[in-house]
């Protein structure tokens, strides 16, 4: 028979200054935890969601993004014409677009210095090939003119960035006329005439080649021809992976850095919920001894010990959560060191990583409990009575 | 008077719980350490940069480079004593998280601006007799096992080779620097083999993304960077001249919350570790509680108690803290070995960063073992003794 469940509620309730002091060691850590997944979460949120599989990016071998890529322009330009996989408009035109894709100094709002913000040269193609692009204020720059549209994330942090200023490029000034939102990582970029950017910035390449692809074709079998192709070799990849592929670095970083303090942290919470554990049970041996000698079994007395460190674990990593909680949404910033170039993105406390927490605490709560549980159900009944 | 031996008794006492409170301070301490040092590591350019240094990039990315007629021209500026030009080329080995940082530049010129570059292997000659030679910092050569005279093939993310697949390098010779304005993984390899191989792609010889530019002894570094910005206000692309610093700085304000977001878990951390000193501390006092009244009973002083009280939580946490300080130390060549070592190769654990873990530790110990001193000291003899343990 197993020792109720009430007994262990009542019992982390009455030593209460330690148990509080417990479920905030506890929380601490797990808001610590939940803090760094959610951001790490809402990194790669920026990245993973919004690429459409049949929309790929052409890249020079090598290169693994963009800004590291270069074509000349006649290479690709004749790419995008005479590659019969590339879908069409309603006018037959190609659906692709040469881009050039480079970054501006800017400082960064609230005094918080220098950063290098993407800008991007686009053609006509590039707004149809985004997912959920639309224009939101003022209204798309015109082809062939010095004029530029910002993301909806540069407006609040980035300095000169907000309709009717200017961008100055080198020696030539350029206008914000309007400000755009997209799935994905260009709401951090300035996006300008694919002809007027190169000039400007003296480019005289394409960086790379965005198209949507026919239905129905083979990528394996496209990616390996455009491979091996005699004249111009290009590197092949879809929307969803080109943008996976921007993660590697500082997904990396922060996924390192994420298991180093799980682990870390975890093991001091592990310290402190057991040295909790040891003085409930030094508190409670004339209890246990009364419970044995009243027939409780050695394992009931464990499994209400592992219950009640279970029930800790939980109630720290709720408060943990409830703590992390206003992190939520709230924008931050970065430089990503994939492109070299600022990344804004928000915390997101996704059910993901809710879960992960929850996991976390209730493994710190087992841990921790382990050996008190273990020590409780070993105790002799006489032995244990005889203790006040 | 407290005796040492009666604090040490009663910690020996419970063993258990002295153990787990001393642990939990060395990983916690240990994590403050590790957290401060990757914060050095972000900063360690700006600590190593040298005042008679500037560096000239296009005042408009960091992706657009300079033309290469501009060195001559700054070399007739008053106060520039020699200028060295760096191409970033970003090559790795193998596979693309084999990466370090590598620039195309002047064998001469370089040792003359950055004169904390020593070698330790091979030959500065030889590398400027071999135009495929390169040198490589100690800790790239460690981690791919390269050796003086062997040839290394690596792929450019950036600039194709000229044929096959991977540029050919041969290693000249190895280098330390002696400060962190150079980082121990990076390689230098020569402009000309650079300019060479990607000519024939572009059509025209490359431009560079930085010079570094040394002043003359007594230059006046504000007016040089003011005169080589005005000199290209026109175009043909504008230049922003800094200083070392604040080149150095730019990487830093890139990473923008990091460092912060770091310092502010390292501030949950110590929060966590507190309480949790706290409640041992506690509970080490209603263990106590009769003790302190035979103390007291026996004529201890309030204030003997309180310090009874309070030394065994300073005991504990400064122990735990300096071991979790020397863990920080000791496990620095280890942890430079892993991917860590190659993402943030600047990793330090400084003498500022031990001191303010240590005294940390001791600020814990203070304010865990602030309540149950005072609880100590109020404490009347008669209460604690009728205390049943």
């Amino acid at each position: 028979m197993l020792v109720p469940l009430a007994y262990n509620v009542r019992s982390i309730f009455v030593r209460r200054s330690a148990t509080i002091l417990t479920l905030l060691g506890i929380g601490a850590t797990v808001t610590v935890l939940t803090g760094f997944l959610a951001l790490r979460a809402g990194f790669r949120a920026v990245y993973t969601q919004g690429g459409r599989s049949d929309v790929v990016y052409f890249l020079r071998p090598g290169a693994t993004s963009e800004g590291q890529s270069s074509f000349p322009r006649e290479r690709a330009d004749r790419l995008v014409k005479s590659t019969p996989e590339i879908a069409q408009d309603a006018k037959g035109a190609p659906l692709a677009a040469m881009e050039i894709y480079n970054a501006v100094r800017r400082q960064k709002a609230r005094g918080a210095g220098e950063t290098n913000v993407p800008i991007r040269g686009v053609q006509p193609a590039s707004f149809a090939l985004r997912e959920g692009f639309r224009v939101v204020a003022g209204r798309e720059f015109k082809f062939g003119s010095d004029e530029v549209m910002v993301g909806t994330k540069l407006i609040d942090r980035i300095q000169g960035c907000g309709l009717d200023e200017v961008i100055q490029l080198n020696t030539t000034p350029f206008r914000v006329v309007g400000v755009f939102e997209s799935a994905g990582a260009a709401p951090s970029e300035i996006w300008g005439d694919y002809e007027r950017i190169g000039v400007a910035l003296a480019v005289p390449w394409a960086n790379s080649i965005l198209a949507r692809l026919k239905p129905g074709v083979d990528l394996k079998e496209f990616a390996s021809r455009i491979k091996n192709d005699k004249e111009n070799p290009c590197k092949v990849m879809t929307e969803p992976e080109y943008l996976e592929a921007q993660t590697n670095a500082l997904g990396t970083m922060l996924a390192m850095v994420g298991v180093i303090l799980g682990v870390v942290m975890g093991v001091a919470a592990i310290f402190t919920a057991m040295n909790t554990m040891l003085a409930a049970l030094a508190a409670r041996t004339h209890e246990i001894g009364i419970l044995l000698s009243v027939g409780f079994r050695p394992l009931a007395i464990f499994v209400s010990f592992l219950f009640e460190a279970l029930l800790l674990g939980l109630l720290g990593g709720a408060i943990g959560c409830l703590l992390a909680l206003p992190l939520n949404g709230i924008e931050t910033g970065t430089t990503n060191w994939d492109t070299f170039t600022e990344i804004a993105f928000s915390f997101r406390l996704t059910p993901d990583v809710l879960v992960t927490a929850v996991i976390f605490s209730l493994a710190l709560g087992l841990f921790g409990g382990a050996i008190p549980a273990f020590r409780a159900a070993r105790l002799a009944p006489t032995e244990a009575l005889r203790r006040r | 008077m407290i005796s040492l031996k009666l604090v040490r008794r009663n910690l020996l006492k419970h063993k258990m719980r002295s153990a787990l409170t001393i642990a939990s301070l060395v990983v916690g301490i240990f994590l403050l350490c590790v957290l401060r040092s990757l914060v050095v590591a972000i900063e360690s350019g700006v600590q190593g940069a040298k005042r008679d240094r500037l560096v000239v990039q296009s005042a408009v990315s960091l992706f657009v480079s300079l033309p290469l007629n501009y060195q001559a021209k700054m070399e007739e500026v008053p106060g520039v004593a020699k200028i060295v030009k760096w191409q970033w080329f970003g090559a790795y080995w193998q596979e693309p998280k084999n990466f370090f940082a590598n620039f195309a530049t002047d064998p001469d010129a370089l040792f003359d601006v950055f004169p904390e570059i020593e070698i330790v292997e091979g030959s500065v000659e030889e590398w400027r007799k071999d135009r495929r030679g390169c040198i490589v910092g100690d800790k790239i050569a460690e981690e791919y096992h390269w050796k003086v005279g062997q040839t290394i093939p690596l792929i450019s993310a950036i600039f194709p080779p000229p044929q096959g697949d991977t540029w050919e390098f041969t290693v000249s010779a190895i280098y330390r620097p002696k400060s962190t304005a150079i980082d121990r993984r990076t390689m230098f390899f020569q402009w000309e083999y650079f300019e060479k191989g990607v000519e024939p792609l572009y059509g025209e010889s490359p431009g560079t993304g930085t010079y570094f530019l040394r002043l003359a002894p007594g230059a006046d570094q504000n007016e040089v960077m003011r005169r080589i910005e005005a000199m290209y206000e026109n175009g043909p692309q504008r230049v922003t001249c800094s200083t070392e610093a604040a080149f150095q700085m730019q990487f830093v304000t890139m990473m923008g919350n990091i460092p912060t977001l770091m310092m502010s878990i390292g501030t949950g951390v110590l929060i966590a570790i507190a309480l949790a000193c706290v409640n041992t501390m506690l509970m080490a006092f209603r263990d106590q509680a009769h003790d302190v009244g035979i103390m007291k009973a026996l004529g201890f002083t309030d204030g003997g108690v309180a310090g009874y009280m309070l030394s065994q939580s300073l005991f504990l946490c400064l122990l735990g803290g300096l071991l979790g300080v020397a863990l920080a130390k000791g496990s620095q060549p280890l942890l430079m070995m892993g991917p860590m070592g190659a993402m943030f190769p600047g990793y330090d654990v400084t003498n500022r960063t031990m001191v303010i873990a240590a005294s940390l530790s001791a600020a814990i110990g203070l304010v865990a073992g602030f309540v149950p001193a005072l609880a100590a000291r109020r404490m009347r003899s008669v209460d604690a003794l009728r205390s049943v343990e």
